[in-house]
């Protein structure tokens, strides 16, 4: 078996075809989607148009002194909310009065409008959104800050300085996080679905090895055929060689993710490694199956190997996250069965979710999956004659 | 009888691959099966060698029935297959150690017979050789190098001289003779005549699926009418001298085609004499002259009426 074990490797390795495409592709194919989605996510952000409006100018029905207005005690927050807009993109704010600002409101062309009043704050806005979320915790924010200034000048006025410059040193004004505490980020959604369609790639290795156990493919594996090792033992070594160099592919895409692009997941990489040693195992697995069953030839084959990796990659938002939202609330059992999708739901689990339960469930998903393949091929080659060769 | 077969018959569609064959190859010879292009040979061999599904019939070997999982049958045999069937990516030695590997599992002895395969098959200068690199002549030898390295008691050997030039065609026949030799029985399927008279101990004749004739190779000549076949080129004869040539005794089939006179005759002496008597009577004169003792083409076209390289 060893040697057996020791060839296959061997020859797999030195075929330069195996290996290539299930390395490669995906690599080709994060390169870009880094270049193209990474820089969408930042390209497609809109800065929120914010009014603000001053009452107590308009109650003098001056709005022009509104720049006087703000050296009073109370533009602290047009102050906080300037920093804001020069550090980062995330608000625009412009001064209007309260009939402009409102019509502004309805043609949206500003999404809320902060009224200050005195020591008095408030925010309306128009629906509810994520501006409406980000102005609201900008709001927020502001006032948890004004109160610990209070406190600190109140109770121990010589640290006020620092106080005031470590309230000043703000970060992102908000994140979406999960329940388990992480952030979730959409451009690693892409990346997910892309570590699950690196893993299903493992097909065409799989379906490299398949060739080797039918007869009516190529000479060498009705050469095969006629010796007397058993057909379990020939799958099941031809998977081993296959599932070795496939992980090692999967392990240098995720090298490549980490080292090269630097891409940043909450969870760590190492965790991440069972879940591509079990999805790079699927792959193989349905690789094997695929090339085993019916008497088609390579080429119907090979199409569909690679039509259907793609619809699963697609199915699990390799194009777009937001299918995998739909498939899970319109078809969610599709999104159990399907082994792309169950990779990147496993690999949710590890960054977003911290749910063991639901990543077990993944795991055990993918292992009898796999078991199911590779008994399934076993099945169909065992005894296996052919109508020609 | 180490190989039975009964009643085969296997069917491409409409096609009869196989029709009713029956086969008997008894242990220690070198079995024939000689035919044309699509005469059901290596169908025959591949339903043997249970890779191919049939429609009727049975196949035993060493007493037992054939199945893909027989694997105690299977460890017992050794295949040479028509297409070259080796590993691209492993050199002469690996590929043989591989093929080896399928059968013997301890190593030295493994290497002691992979050796020896080596040198059996005269590749002493290529072990580290790849596939690619090698000749037609040289991938044909390591093509049995790969079969019989384990040292069978049955080898089949499908065409393995196809496309081979006439060196290692020769190292190639000399070797089967030599397994044989040693103790193995081989079932060798060809359409050179010539070869499989050569080495074959008995010969099966296939066409259409079918055996026509079995027997050794002098037993399928006496089975037939021609004991000579005289050739006489350039000459120029009229109707009425291919009248006269043809009531000589013996003779029963001339036939004239492009100056050639070819004249079949039954086994008997002087036939060469007679017809060369009669020509040089009637001042005819003549080329070349041939005088050939009945091959397996003659047998061939005798029970078929059409040649064995049709």
């Amino acid at each position: 078996m060893l040697q057996q074990l020791k060839y296959a490797f061997v020859v797999k390795i030195r075929n330069f075809s195996i290996v290539f495409w299930p390395l490669l592709f995906p690599l080709a194919l994060t390169t870009l989607m880094y270049f193209s989605v990474g820089q969408m996510d930042e390209s497609d952000f809109d800065t929120i148009d914010t009014a603000v409006v001053y009452e107590e100018v308009q109650d003098r029905g001056n709005a022009e002194n509104a720049v006087t207005a703000q050296k009073s005690g109370n533009d602290r927050f047009l102050q906080y909310l300037t920093a804001v807009e020069e550090d980062s993109d995330l608000i625009r704010v412009r001064q209007m009065e309260d009939e402009e600002a409102v019509k502004a409101l309805e043609e949206k062309e500003v999404r809320g409008i902060y009224y200050i009043k005195g020591e008095d704050l408030s925010l309306t806005v128009s629906e509810n959104s994520l501006s409406s979320s980000i102005l609201e915790s900008l709001l927020t924010g502001y006032e948890e800050g004004r109160q610990t200034l209070e406190n600190v000048m109140k109770y121990h006025p010589e640290g006020l300085d620092e106080a005031v410059k470590m309230l000043g040193e703000y970060g992102t004004a908000v994140e979406y996080v999960s329940l388990g505490g992480n952030t979730t980020d959409t451009t690693a959604q892409f990346f997910y679905a892309m570590i699950g369609m690196a893993c299903l790639y493992g097909c065409f290795i799989g379906f490299g090895c398949a060739l080797w156990l039918q007869c009516n493919l190529t000479a060498l594996a009705a050469r095969r055929c006629v010796a007397p090792v058993h057909r379990l033992r020939v799958i099941l070594t031809e998977f081993a060689a296959g599932f070795g160099i496939h992980f090692v592919n999967v392990m240098i895409l995720l090298a490549y993710m980490k080292y090269i692009l630097r891409l940043e997941f909450a969870g760590s990489y190492l965790s991440m490694v069972p879940v591509a040693f079990i999805g790079g195992m699927f792959g193989v697995a349905m690789g094997i199956f695929v090339g085993s069953i019916g008497k088609m030839g390579e080429g119907i084959k090979i199409g569909i190997l690679i039509g259907v990796s793609m619809l699963l990659s697609f199915l699990a938002g390799l194009m777009n996250p937001q299918i995998k939202v739909w498939v899970d609330q319109s078809i969610p059992v599709l999104n159990r069965i399907n082994p792309a999708a169950v990779i990147s739901d496993a690999l949710y689990c590890i960054n977003v979710f911290d749910s063991p339960e639901r990543l077990g469930q993944d795991m055990i998903i993918l292992t009898a999956m796999c078991i199911l393949m590779v008994a399934g091929a076993f099945l169909i080659v065992r005894r296996e004659r052919y109508d020609s060769i | 009888m180490i190989i039975k077969i009964e009643n085969l018959v296997k069917r491409y569609g409409s096609l009869v691959a196989l029709d009713h064959l029956n086969l008997e190859v008894k242990e220690g010879e070198i079995f024939g099966l000689l035919g044309p292009n699509g005469s059901g040979k290596t169908t025959a061999i591949n339903c043997m060698l249970a890779l191919l599904k049939y429609d009727r019939g049975s196949i035993r070997i060493f007493g037992e029935e054939m199945a893909p999982d027989n694997y105690r049958v299977k460890s017992q045999i050794g295949v040479v297959m028509q297409d070259v069937a080796v590993f691209e990516e492993l050199n002469v030695q690996d590929n043989i150690d591989y093929f080896c590997g399928l059968y013997v599992k301890d190593k030295n002895k493994r290497k002691e017979l992979v050796e020896e395969a080596v040198r059996f098959v005269g590749l002493e200068e290529y072990r580290k050789i790849y596939p690619k690199k090698l000749s037609g002549g040289l991938l044909r030898r390591l093509n049995i190098a790969c079969g019989i390295a384990h040292k069978p008691r049955l080898i089949f050997m499908d065409e393995p001289t196809v496309a081979v030039d006439p060196q290692s065609r020769n190292k190639i026949l000399e070797g089967i003779c030599e397994l044989n030799r040693q103790g193995s029985t081989i079932v060798y399927t060809s359409h050179y005549m010539e070869e499989v008279e050569q080495i074959c101990s008995r010969i099966a004749i296939m066409d259409h699926g079918r055996c026509i004739a079995l027997g050794t190779s002098e037993e399928l000549k006496n089975m037939i009418k021609t004991g000579e076949t005289v050739t006489i080129e350039a000459v120029i004869l009229e109707e009425e001298d291919l009248a006269r040539i043809r009531e000589l005794p013996h003779v029963f089939d001339v036939s004239y085609k492009d100056g050639t006179l070819t004249v079949r005759c039954t086994g008997a002496r002087h036939n060469l004499l007679r017809i060369l008597e009669y020509l040089q009577s009637r001042k005819i004169p003549f080329g070349r002259v041939f005088s050939e003792l009945p091959t397996l083409n003659d047998v061939f076209l005798e029970i078929t009426g059409k040649q064995l390289r049709d």
